[in-house]
């Protein structure tokens, strides 16, 4: 079988072999270090999240102020409205405080707290950054264990080689192309946004318009990460295909196409799931590129005005957010192949 | 290897994910064969003259009191009228919500009279209360002062005797006009609001300007209804309409696409591939932003202690010519900029004539490297072994701080680097970020670097900040607001004299006796003026007015004229505001092939499994 196993189950297969304990205290620890982990590297993400951001050089009551007619009093009022006037460590004190209710403080750009325009803005994302994950799965995975099964043919080296090259095409490169070649010179495809300027007010043309905004950006967030899922089912099945249960599933006299697909597949799905999510992750923070492209009013956009802005508290929130993702995706990804994987599970 | 049982479980939930797949899909789906043209369900908006502005502006506020980004106070403009406009023809003071004024002999009093008969776009009277008010709020609250404090520093007390006429009493005497640029917002709204200085003002607004704001949608769009008791008369359009693109490119293509009807800060390159586009009309207006290479003359504080790394040589005004005279920004606005702009001699531009520096006076010198090389001889600096200059064991080699993600500022160096080399000056450019680069420039930590503002009509700002009291007051640059650490009290004097000088003649003269001053001290050398590159539908809309009126730019004014004029063309398609049909049916199309293919696909693998099993 796959030797495709993750770090983070490695510890856990030694233990498992070290004696025999009760089954679910060996559960519970194993859900207690997963959680303590993820919960350890959250709360570095969040002193991370102050430090890193307060380290950056510049004033940003100077760059919002830049090239503007402002007197000093004027710019004094804004850096007590910031709470810059703080000491360093009241700030953090404050900080943490508040990141506690999430509540990463008030944007200096929008003027709104970073909570409510994280949770605006955190939707269209998921409708985004979802229907390609949804979409690149299914298509790698796919094209995937055909690849394998017939590894070596001319269909495996064609469909592996294209993914490869898509994956390897910059994401900001392909996205304009498309933009330039579907939206401005053969107009089929809306240039931007999440809706029309004036979006049919009825819910099936509301939905209908919002499916047409997303042709192009999750057509490029696929096109760049389906390889991935691709190579590892791929890589995943032909190990597979050697083992002894295949053959034997064979000797039943079973079709071939159904060896793969009830034998075959589902083993080598193991390994594929825990990448999936983490994966999903990079995917969610992978949005940045495409949203600012496509203008989608999603976290990626919102992350990339707060670079330009510089806006802290919103940095400091995306920030936050955004590995709060991975670490969930990551944990998850633990527990799910804990569920899985038999082996992983027998003590 | 899996048990049956969990076979089971998988296929159960992947149907069910197929299911709720094709739920999710087949919505928009059965929306094209509903409704195959969405315009149906628009009625009335479809048939409303919208105009599309691209934008990808940040919104602070759409609040006139702390509203200080470009994008909102720009709709602001459109929004508030102010007791005087800037005219539309060079930016002078023209009538606003004041039809007449007049000052006392020494300028510390001035008198408005309002047109008659005014209203707000709720119908309520626009009185001098109105104004009285505003401008009390922004003297005595210290947070409604944000965006526009420094306008009502110099006010002493504001009068409103009866309905139509508004007297400012000003501290100082005052050349500049103290009426422009001000919103007036309406008494009867905003006195009611609790907390002014935290309102949103971001929906149904009541306005005075050409239109006002009806929504906005964060990051999507911004709507501005045509104000129909707008005093100088209603729009020809309904709506103005500014739609989010976060990418430039993006907006040229939407252009192109017909899915916005005006861009604007077009690059150069993005400018000329509009140009044979159908549709299309290109349109390059002198704009109201200098750019300039700003050195550091050796910054001091307001109390003359010195700070900041500039070198030592820069303190020599003789250096700092030779670094002007060895410039060509001639070839610099030709090749870099590809020659969309004007050159520039100050820090005002050429779109305000009244004020500019003239490109005859006398202190104005061209490209003349040997008279570069003469200074420095002159000044002491005597070409060593390697090309480069030396005085007393020093090198002049100077640091050249240049925005890592800014082209022009990256080309303008590869020119200016061997221009200087050839006059025996060695330039070390160093690449950093914008915000280090500010940093930087605050703490007069650099020899030299790329700078650039926009400018207002009156030139009182602008020349204010280039006067001794304008310098940071603390040793680490804060605390002042200083263009370039400039300080010459011969200046400051006439800065004084231009401030209450209320013949605008003399007050000319004496402001370009202060530029000519300015150039020649040279603790920076003005590239050029960049022109507003922009372009817009022609085939639906057009009436632009400019700022200025010849060869100025449309957006982005120190007014509102742009878009007040602007009207359908006769015979012309309008915009309905609708993405391409093509791209809806394509989505159907293909959704509903993957549905029946799907099916398909499940009723023969069912088939088959039924033979084996």
């Amino acid at each position: 079988m796959s030797n495709v196993v993750p770090p983070s189950t490695s510890a856990i297969a030694t233990e498992a072999n070290a004696e025999e304990r009760p089954r679910d205290l060996s559960a519970i620890r194993y859900y207690l270090t997963k959680l303590g982990g993820a919960a350890l590297s959250l709360a570095m993400v969040i002193v991370l999240g102050f430090f890193a951001f307060k380290i950056l050089p510049g004033d940003p009551v100077a760059s919002i102020a830049r090239q503007r007619q402002m007197t000093s009093e004027q710019m004094d009022l804004l850096r007590e409205q910031f709470g810059l006037n703080k000491p360093l460590w009241q700030q953090f004190i404050d900080y943490l405080g508040n990141v506690f209710t999430l509540n990463f403080g008030e944007s200096y750009v929008y003027k709104t707290s970073v909570a409510s325009l994280i949770s605006q803005y955190f939707w269209p994302t998921i409708l985004l950054t979802g229907t390609a994950a949804i979409l690149a799965i299914a298509l790698g995975l796919w094209l995937g264990q055909k690849a394998a099964w017939r590894h070596g043919s001319g269909f495996d080296k064609m469909v592996s080689s294209t993914s490869l090259v898509f994956w390897s095409v910059p994401t900001f490169w392909l996205g304009l192309i498309l933009l330039m070649v579907f939206g401005g010179t053969l107009q089929w495809f809306p240039t931007g946004g999440m809706r029309s300027p004036n979006p049919p007010s009825d819910p099936l043309g509301a939905a209908a318009d919002i499916a047409s905004h997303m042709v192009l950006p999750v057509i490029t967030m696929v096109a760049v990460v389906y390889a991935q899922y691709l190579m590892v089912m791929r890589s995943s099945l032909i190990e597979e295909m050697s083992a002894d249960y295949l053959t034997t599933a064979r000797a039943k006299g079973l079709r071939d196409d159904l060896v793969r697909r009830r034998h075959a597949v589902p083993n080598a799905l193991l390994p594929t799931v825990t990448l999936i999510f983490m994966h999903l992750g990079g995917l969610i923070a992978g949005a940045v590129t495409v949203e600012t492209i496509f203008s989608w009013p999603g976290l990626g956009k919102l992350t990339y005005e707060a670079i330009s802005g510089p806006d802290l508290p919103l940095l400091q929130g995306t920030f936050v957010v955004f590995s709060a993702i991975i670490i969930v995706m990551n944990l998850i990804a633990d527990l799910i192949y804990r569920q899985l994987d038999p082996r992983v599970r027998r003590a | 290897m899996l048990t049956p049982l969990r076979t089971h479980r998988l296929r159960a939930l992947a149907i069910g994910a197929a299911v709720a797949c094709a739920a999710i899909t087949i919505a928009p789906a059965t929306a094209f064969a509903a409704t195959p043209v969405p315009e149906a369900t628009q009625g009335a908006e479809a048939s409303a003259t919208t105009f599309r502005i691209a934008t990808s502006g940040f919104v602070d506020s759409f609040n006139p009191f702390i509203s200080i980004y470009l994008l909102p106070t720009n709709s602001i403009r459109y929004m508030y009228e102010s007791l005087v406009q800037n005219s539309a023809e060079d930016g002078s003071p023209t009538e606003g919500l004041a039809a007449s004024w007049e000052t006392d002999e020494d300028g510390r009093q001035w008198t408005y009279t309002l047109h008659k008969d005014m209203k707000w776009s709720d119908g309520e009277p626009i009185t001098s209360a109105d104004i009285k008010y505003t401008y009390e709020q922004m003297m005595t609250v210290p947070e409604l002062g944000t965006a526009n404090g420094n306008l009502v520093s110099n006010f002493d007390s504001v009068e409103a005797p009866d309905d139509l006429t508004l007297v400012i009493n000003l501290t100082e005497p005052q050349a500049s006009n103290p009426g422009s640029e001000i919103p007036v917002v309406p008494k009867h709204i905003w006195e009611k609001i609790e907390d002014p200085a935290t309102y949103a003002n971001d929906k149904d607004v009541v306005g005075s300007g050409s239109f006002v704001l009806k929504s906005y949608k964060a990051n999507e769009s911004i709507v501005l209804d045509a104000n129909p008791n707008f005093w100088r008369g209603a729009p020809k359009i309904d709506k103005l309409q500014y739609v989010y693109y976060t990418n430039s490119d993006a907006q040229v293509q939407a252009l192109k696409a017909g899915d916005v009807d005006f861009v604007t800060s077009l690059t150069p390159t993005q400018f000329a591939a509009l140009q044979n586009v159908d549709g299309v009309t290109t349109h390059s207006g002198t704009g109201r932003r200098y750019h300039s290479l700003s050195i550091n003359p050796g910054f001091q504080t307001r109390d003359g202690v010195a700070f900041g790394t500039g070198s030592e040589a820069l303190k020599d005004v003789a250096v700092r010519q030779a670094l002007r005279l060895g410039t060509d920004t001639k070839t610099l606005l030709d090749n870099v900029l590809e020659g969309q702009g004007v050159l520039a001699t100050s820090f005002i531009p050429a779109s305000f004539p009244k004020w500019t520096l003239a490109t005859d006076n006398a202190a104005v010198v061209g490209f003349d490297p040997e008279a570069a090389q003469a200074k420095l001889e002159g000044a002491g600096w005597t070409v060593g072994a390697d090309g480069i200059r030396e005085k007393a064991g020093t090198k002049l080699q100077l640091r050249l701080l240049i925005d890592a993600e800014d082209t022009t500022e990256q080309s303008i160096s590869e020119y200016f680097v061997p221009w200087m080399k050839n006059i025996g000056v060695g330039i070390q450019v160093e690449s950093t970020d914008s915000d280090t680069l500010s940093a930087k420039a605050t703490a007069a930590d650099y020899d030299m670097y790329f700078s650039g503002w926009s400018v207002n009509p009156d030139p009182d700002y602008q020349l204010g900040i280039n006067t001794c009291f304008n310098l940071p007051s603390g040793a680490d640059g804060t605390g002042g607001t200083s263009q370039d650490g400039y300080c010459n009290p011969e200046f400051d004097a006439l800065y004084n004299q231009q401030r209450s000088e209320l013949d605008e003649g003399k007050r000319q003269a004496i402001v370009q006796d202060m530029l000519a001053m300015n150039y020649t001290d040279t603790v920076q050398v003005a590239t050029w003026y960049a022109n507003g590159l922009e372009a817009y539908r022609s085939d639906r809309f057009d009436g632009f007015t400019l700022q200025p009126a010849k060869g100025g730019i449309i957006a982005n004014q120190a007014g509102y004229w742009g878009f007040l004029t602007v009207a359908p063309v006769e015979g012309g398609e309008t915009s309905t505001g609708q993405s391409s049909n093509i791209g809806l049916y394509i989505v159907g199309s293909v959704v509903v092939l993957v549905v029946i293919g799907g099916i398909l696909f499940a009723r023969n693998r069912r088939r088959k499994q039924a033979d084996v099993e």
